[in-house]
């Protein structure tokens, strides 16, 4: 027989997902614009409007259905992780949107070197494309492997903060010494998906905690 | 009896024994039978001292049973049989030489229906045990019928009509009232068998304030069908199920992230 909370948990997984395929499209696409340099942040704006009403959504949900029906064990852990990775996932659009602002407010930077970000974005959006793929499959070893290769963006995020205040040591840094708006769009950048990396990692342990009742440290 | 006279007396060092730290009570391989049905199985269980301990389980699980077996109270019903052994500190209850009169008055009960005597006013039906027990002491009386009604956080409600009858009282003061009873006999031990199943939600919830309160001075153990509230008074919940214990754990974990699918399922209300 379904109970009752069950079509509240329906409705919380379908909100939880919505917002999952949100936040991948609009981290993709802000990559892509990235990549071409194109400022447009239109559509990534309302995609990051969109995220923070099912954000709110989610946590109202949430709270009424704790509300109304006390719901204990998996069904509670379900419903405290929706909380804690709807709003993972509203960052997510958030920093996507943040990327292409920084292309908008900087003006045209198709001639700034693109490696570092992009470098880094490679393993970042692999992270997201995970962290969802854990929460669509609850799979509770995605955690640590999230950790590990936020290990990796964290030691890309350093190394090419080095490299920025060291500009005379490496290769393509010589349009950042002569043009600024290279210099603070990257890093600039670097930073969000230094922080998108860990909030997939949340999502990871979220997922974690949800299927185990373990809650992991913060790392 | 003078209140020094039964601080003293025999029955009251012999029921005041040394506890083993920390557990005041221990079931240990409890087996239980109504004639030929089998109850209660293998039941090993240690409750803290001074927490609640809620025993939860669908209808006909044996909770009833064990808390009834916990002074002994079984006995009274027809065909019941237990094995096994149940220690109050260090002693074992059903040990052949103790006194289960004695048993029952450091293991106080109230029931799921306030059952408050008829014919007696609120006073007496406080005094009832102490007479029962020997205490003829007037002043001595007065002081044990104030402090239980106060501690079952009835005194202020009632200290002015306690001439009047227990039964004139509303359902929650009179479930209040047994609480006071059973107080009134000083016990370390407290049964609670769906102490408010009958009472509306405000009466109810006095009763687990109440609980709250007298855990400081008390073990408190309770039946209940009501889920939230096991969560919210209890410190320690055991799941029963068919008779055997399934999961016992501290309350936070076992409403969190029980060890046992089963436990899980039926918190969950996904039984059946």
């Amino acid at each position: 027989m379904t109970r009752l909370l069950d079509y509240g948990l329906g409705s919380l997984s379908n909100l939880i997902m919505k917002m999952a395929d949100l936040s991948v499209r609009s981290v993709d696409t802000a990559i892509e614009l990235y990549e071409k340099g194109d400022g447009d942040k239109s559509q990534l704006f309302e995609w990051s409007e969109q995220l923070r009403v099912l954000q709110d959504e989610i946590t109202e949900l949430a709270v009424e259905l704790i509300a109304r029906y006390q719901p204990v064990a998996t069904d509670l852990r379900f419903i405290r992780s929706c909380i804690e990775i709807s709003y993972g996932f509203s960052r997510f659009g958030r920093y996507a949107y943040d990327i292409v602002d920084v292309i908008g407010a900087m003006g045209s930077i198709a001639h700034c070197d693109k490696s570092a970000v992009m470098e880094m974005a490679k393993t970042t959006t692999e992270m997201i494309h995970q962290s969802v793929q854990a929460l669509r499959t609850r799979d509770k070893t995605a955690a640590e492997k999230l950790y590990q290769m936020d290990d990796t963006v964290d030691a890309l995020y350093r190394k090419h903060l080095r490299e920025a205040i060291t500009p005379s040591t490496k290769k393509g840094t010589n349009d950042m010494v002569k043009d600024p708006r290279c210099y603070v769009s990257t890093l600039l950048i670097l930073r969000y998906l230094e922080r998108m990396a860990d909030h997939a990692c949340y999502v990871g342990d979220a997922v974690n905690y949800i299927v185990t009742g373990s809650s992991s440290p913060r790392r | 009896m003078t209140s020094e006279e039964y601080l003293s007396s025999q029955d009251y060092q012999l029921a005041k024994t040394v506890a083993k730290p920390g557990y005041k009570v221990s079931v240990q391989r409890l087996n239980s039978w109504f004639f030929e049905k089998k109850a209660l199985k293998e039941i090993n269980l240690d409750v803290k001292e001074n927490t609640v301990t809620a025993l939860i389980g669908p209808s006909g699980c044996g909770k009833t049973t064990l808390i009834r077996s916990l002074n002994r109270m079984n006995e009274m019903t027809l065909g019941a049989r237990v094995e096994g052994s149940v220690f109050l500190d260090d002693v074992d209850i059903y040990d052949r030489t103790v006194d289960p009169v004695i048993i029952k008055r450091r293991i106080g009960m109230v029931f799921q229906k306030p059952n408050p005597f008829p014919t007696m006013s609120i006073y007496d039906n406080v005094a009832a045990g102490l007479r029962l027990n020997g205490i003829r002491d007037k002043r001595l009386i007065n002081e044990i019928v104030e402090e239980s009604l106060k501690g079952a956080a009835l005194w202020d409600e009632v200290k002015d009509e306690l001439g009047k009858p227990g039964i004139s009282l509303s359902g929650g003061q009179q479930q209040r009232l047994c609480i006071a009873r059973a107080l009134a006999m000083q016990p370390e031990v407290l049964l609670m068998d769906e102490p408010t199943s009958a009472l509306d939600p405000i009466a109810s919830a006095k009763i687990e304030e109440l609980m709250h309160d007298l855990k400081r001075d008390l073990t408190i153990i309770i039946v209940t069908h009501n889920m939230q509230q096991a969560a919210r008074v209890s410190d320690f919940t055991a799941f029963m199920y068919l008779g055997e214990l399934i999961e016992y754990g501290p309350t936070t974990r076992i409403f969190e992230n029980p060890d046992k699918e089963l436990t899980e399922r039926y918190i969950s209300g996904k039984f059946g």
